[in-house]
């Protein structure tokens, strides 16, 4: 109970540094509707076949636009030594990570629930036909994007070239479960359900998401102590 | 005695190759390299994890030179199976690239293995730099299976048939002796750079 507490303060002490600040989310918002813009010049907006890859579109909007996010997670706390002081905060390792994971997702959550009305004006696809399953696998995608972002911003903290090193270490690792959620959110978006060949890629995203936050939990310790 | 052994793999190494030499007359060299090469990047992978935990556990830098050499070995490995790969493809089909399953989970493994030299050039201070590899490590390794089912899944039809002959479980064996000669080369060159960093601190220190 105490550990979920721990959670929840890390949580609530980053969304408020960051709606005070803004200055992750506003840029991430800003570069997901310049990039949904830039799609629309490489396809035709309007034709049938880039429907039919939409949901491809989306998510590397919403994986480029949430490494800004996931970029500043760990990087906010530099300045003025505050990392140093949560990493010697009485709290455990995994508790400061799922706290930073958790305000992570519902910062990359907000800014795919504010770009996909967006995508649907720019692109007249029919996404709220099916939005709550749509919704699961948009909270699946992204909690497997915050876990490996959150665990790649707390390992390129100290390093150098730490804004380029934190896409190239999240993208490799986040490629099944971006795969799956391109394959399922392509067909929600434009109507049709989620076909019984199609259901392997759900299941494979839980497990996802399941394991690198088990992992996570275990290995997050030696990152941030050593 | 090292030197020796060593000689002595990389010997029996060329003779099992040499032995396998006549079936390349019966088939194209590539299927006779093709899947041992991936299996033996298998087996680097497989070495590189145990190494990264026993590293993680024991803090020993001999487990870390290990597990470095064993991915540069891997990763050398599987872009030469993935390069025969494609010189299969084009001979089945005209294209150097028809999105085969297998040659697909092979180039997401390689990147992903990728990314793990580029964490440890990132990282500057060594026992940082260890940590950090072995905990990416682990992360890498559990992709793996994920990667493979995924594509699997999102190409069904795509796919070249390739069993495993005789021949070439016979070059899994050479090639991984030829992988272990080049792992423990790399791991000596490995624990004499770490040794020539140290002293170099330590001269600095004075």
């Amino acid at each position: 109970m105490r550990f979920f507490r721990q959670v929840w303060v890390v949580t609530v002490k980053d969304l408020r540094a960051e709606l005070r600040t803004k200055e992750a989310i506003n840029s991430s918002l800003a570069f997901a509707l310049v990039i949904l813009l830039m799609f629309s010049f490489a396809f035709d907006p309007l034709a049938d076949t880039t429907r039919e890859i939409s949901g491809g579109l989306l998510w590397i909007v919403f994986a480029f636009a949430g490494t800004l996010v996931l970029n500043r997670s760990f990087a906010r706390e530099l300045p003025n030594d505050c990392l140093d002081g949560l990493i010697a905060a009485p709290i455990s390792g995994s508790a400061l990570f799922l706290g930073k994971a958790c305000a992570n997702f519902l910062l990359v959550m907000a800014v795919q629930l504010v770009s996909l009305p967006v995508f649907g004006v720019f692109y007249s696809v029919p996404w709220t036909k099916q939005f709550p399953e749509l919704l699961l696998v948009l909270v699946l995608g992204t909690w497997g994007l915050t876990v490996v972002g959150t665990v790649s911003s707390a390992l390129t903290v100290n390093i150098r070239l730490r804004e380029l090193m934190l896409p190239m270490l999240t993208y490799p690792i986040m490629f099944p479960a971006l795969l799956g959620a391109m394959e399922l959110t392509a067909d929600l978006v434009t109507g049709s359900p989620i076909g019984a060949d199609k259901a392997g890629f759900l299941k494979m995203m839980i497990g996802f998401d399941v394991i690198y936050t088990a992992v996570s939990l275990l290995l997050v310790e030696t990152i941030l102590v050593g | 005695m090292r030197e020796k052994a060593l000689y002595l793999i990389g010997v029996l190494a060329v003779v099992l190759m040499a032995y396998n030499l006549a079936e390349i007359a019966a088939q194209p060299s590539e299927a006779l390299f093709y899947i041992p090469l991936a299996g033996v990047a298998g087996l680097a992978a497989v070495t590189a994890l145990v190494a990264g935990i026993a590293f993680l556990r024991t803090r020993n830098f001999q487990f870390d030179a290990l597990a470095v050499a064993a991915t540069e070995v891997g990763l050398a490995f599987l872009a030469a199976g993935i390069v025969c790969g494609c010189f299969l493809t084009h001979a089945e089909g005209g294209r150097w690239w028809s999105w085969d399953a297998r040659l697909t989970a092979a180039l997401v493994c390689w990147l992903l293995y990728a990314t793990y030299l580029m964490l440890r050039h990132a990282v500057q201070e060594p026992s940082q730099r260890a940590a950090f590899a072995a905990v990416w490590s682990v992360f890498a390794f559990l992709d793996v299976p994920l990667v493979v089912a995924t594509i699997a899944w999102w190409k069904p039809a795509a796919g070249m048939r390739m069993d495993w002959t005789p021949s070439r479980l016979l070059n899994l064996l050479a090639l991984a002796m030829v992988g272990t000669l080049l792992t423990v080369v790399r791991m000596r060159q490995e624990e004499a750079r770490r040794e020539l960093d140290s002293l170099r601190r330590v001269t600095h220190a004075i």
